[in-house]
């Protein structure tokens, strides 16, 4: 049996996290297993081109006013064949804090999110909303968290004692809500502690600033290793506004990090695997998690491991459903057959 | 499960729950239930919610917790899928709740359905003072700046909006918080605008005086420092979510709210305060004066006046001294 092709589109090779993940497809055996993965970037104009020999197209594109029309081109060149759409980027939290007009986006979504035979939330959060929205018929919709490869994360020995070291692990943008972090390791007085911010971005000089005069606080630049940077830290914290997903919180589990999150969309996720999640999003909730954090015992350490276990299944848990979802649509594939047939007819 | 909830947070108001409570079991709606919340009351406010024989009241007893306290134990014990809020000593036009069921079942995306609302005085006269809000188009700045939901016994409430913002602060050991106990005022708005920053609920309002919203002059003007203080912690709050709006919306908000303060010192007859939030305000921003050019000039005009001798009479026209609770 020869297996199916499964071309990705992704219009935005800035998304970190994403372009991981789909080398992670591309290169993973677990995933060789089912399938031959192409990678394509695309430009706007390309992306309703007609793709001959894919089984299945999958979209990491990003849905907007401007590409829906691309969008709609893609489905109409393909008619026969099985389109997923992945949401990278859109949430509960994305869309109260971006969006004037809900009515309107919650509109264009529905109409881009209708044109795929199935819509992906990468996390149970990210799903809910969808449901709740209406934007994705019950049906279509399928909750699978990225991963990537995790061995280098696993490999590191976990932290079961109070940590004193937290990293803050990703773009400088206020989406992560690094501020909110500043301000709040800085009303936490202990002179033992220390902040690193690894990454970079648009709000870098901003948040310098932030941490001018607190010599516990620095910046460690962009890591082109990320296993290595969390070897340097001992706990995780990310506040993030909104978060799809948050692949850097699945890495401090596998890596046995204690990690803080923020209650919102996908990172709810984590908390329900063992993160502690900070209610509120206030600065004065986030100095006191730090607090808790850093005088844990023994509860912390078992919410670690647990967290770590769970961690070390995503990868092949990530596989599997992919595997799942090309199975349902593409060997199922009579179904598209038929369409195609119907199509010709 | 009733279908609607109203939630009745209750401290020492004897003297009008017997009405409050008579205007929300006159609802045309049918299925709903009442919550009322004793809030550690000192006079017969648990006596006369246990008189009452009727299926559909509900008594909660707490030692005091403040307004947002009491209302965090109603929704807590609250079963319907919409949740009312009315205080112990205001009241509900019969069609309240039918209007705002009416509204939440028709418009799945909106999380808070508020109505105007018509001033009464201590004995339920009506002042002829109305609040008529904006209803549509209300985003996160418009509430921040002119809190068009109005007062606590205005709005209704979708339940799965405040499942979204339930939280329990380290050493809660009973129940979730919605409101922010922390706050004695300002809890209302700090509420509203952290769901406005936090979730994608809108916020609409159906047209209609459908609360009637108790007030009594006087005596309140020598707490507008607390009222700015919690004011001002609030905005410190919630800046986090989104520094660039709190950047952008802050000074014209911070205007109202001082002309707001103005205007109940104007009020209590206190000239000199009223003419020193007055300057405050204008020095904030001069959107109070664009907006509502007419509003905000009289504010001033009565503030000015105020500080002539033996005027103090001139300035009372109808204000919101809440009998029970403070006003947030």
């Amino acid at each position: 049996m020869t297996l199916p092709t499964i071309l990705h589109l992704v219009d935005d090779a800035s998304a970190g996290g994403v372009m991981r993940m789909l080398s992670h497809i591309e290169t993973a055996p677990d995933f060789a297993r089912f399938a031959r993965h192409r990678v394509e970037v695309v430009s706007r104009s390309r992306i309703g081109a007609r793709r001959e020999g894919a089984d299945m197209i999958v979209s990491h594109l990003s849905v907007n006013w401007r590409n829906l029309p691309a969008l709609m081109t893609l489905r109409a060149r393909h008619p026969g064949l099985p389109l997923v759409h992945v949401e990278h980027s859109y949430t509960e939290g994305f869309t109260a804090l971006n969006v004037p007009r809900k009515g309107r986006f919650f509109t264009l979504l529905r109409t881009a999110y209708s044109l795929f035979d199935s819509v992906v939330a990468v996390s149970a959060g990210q799903a809910d909303w969808m449901t709740r929205r209406g934007l994705v018929s019950a049906d279509a919709l399928t909750v699978i968290s990225p991963a990537v490869g995790l061995g280098a994360f696993t490999a590191l020995r976990p932290v079961y004692h109070p940590p004193q070291v937290i990293g803050a692990i990703g773009r400088f943008d206020r989406q992560k809500g690094f501020d909110i972090l500043i301000a709040a390791f800085r009303k936490v007085e202990n002179p033992a502690l220390r902040l690193r911010l690894i990454g970079d971005g648009p709000e870098r000089a901003a948040l310098q600033d932030l941490a001018a005069g607190d010599p516990r606080i620095t910046f460690a630049g962009f890591a082109p290793d990320p296993a290595a940077a969390m070897a340097g830290v001992e706990a995780v914290a990310m506040p993030s506004r909104w978060e799809a997903y948050g692949l850097v919180s699945l890495e401090a589990r596998a890596a046995g990090r204690p990690l803080l999150t923020a209650r919102v969309d996908g990172l709810a996720d984590h908390a329900a695997a063992g993160a502690t999640a900070v209610s509120g999003q206030g600065v004065d909730a986030w100095a006191e998690a730090l607090r808790n954090l850093t005088d844990a015992d023994a509860p912390v350490r078992i919410a670690v491991a647990e967290a770590r276990a769970d961690a070390a299944r995503a990868e092949a848990r990530f596989a599997e459903s992919w595997s799942a979802l090309v199975t349902a649509l593409v060997s199922g594939g009579d179904a598209a057959q038929q369409r195609d047939l119907a199509q010709a007819a | 499960m009733p279908k609607a909830s109203i939630v009745v947070p209750a401290y020492n108001v004897a003297e009008t729950l017997p009405e409050t409570l008579s205007s929300l079991l006159a609802q045309t709606a049918q299925d709903f239930e009442i919550v009322v919340v004793d809030d550690g009351s000192t006079d017969a406010t648990a006596e006369i919610v246990q008189r009452l024989s009727d299926p559909r009241i509900r008594l909660i007893s707490q030692e005091n917790r403040g307004l947002a306290g009491a209302r965090n134990t109603g929704i807590a014990a609250a079963r319907g899928a919409y949740i009312g809020l009315c205080d112990g000593d205001d009241l509900w036009r019969p069609g309240k709740l039918a209007a705002h069921i009416a509204h939440l079942d028709a418009r799945p995306e909106v999380g808070i359905s508020y109505s105007g609302s018509e001033f009464i005085d201590a004995a339920s006269r009506p002042l002829g003072v109305f609040q008529r809000p904006r209803l549509r188009g209300v985003d996160a700045a418009h509430l921040f700046r002119r809190n068009p939901i109005g007062n606590g016994s205005a709005p209704v409430l979708r339940r799965a909006m405040l499942d979204r913002v339930a939280y329990r602060p380290a050493g809660e050991t009973q129940r979730d918080w919605w409101f922010d106990e922390t706050f004695r005022q300002s809890e209302d708005i700090e509420m509203w605008l952290r769901l406005a920053l936090t979730t994608d609920w809108e916020v609409e309002g159906i047209p209609g005086a459908l609360t009637l919203y108790r007030v009594n002059g006087g005596g309140l003007s020598a707490n507008t420092g607390r009222q700015l203080a919690a004011w001002e912690r609030m905005v410190e709050k919630l800046a986090p979510l989104n520094p660039a709006f709190f950047a952008a919306h802050a000074p014209a908000a911070r205007a109202y709210q001082l002309r707001y303060l103005a205007r109940r010192a104007v009020s209590d007859g206190d000239g000199p305060r009223a003419r020193d939030l007055v300057l405050r305000a204008l020095a904030c921003s001069r959107r109070p004066l664009a907006e509502e050019p007419a509003k905000t000039l009289t504010t001033c005009a009565a503030a000015a006046a105020l500080t002539l001798p033996g005027a103090a009479r001139l300035g009372r026209i109808a204000t919101q001294r809440r009998l029970s609770y403070p006003k947030g």
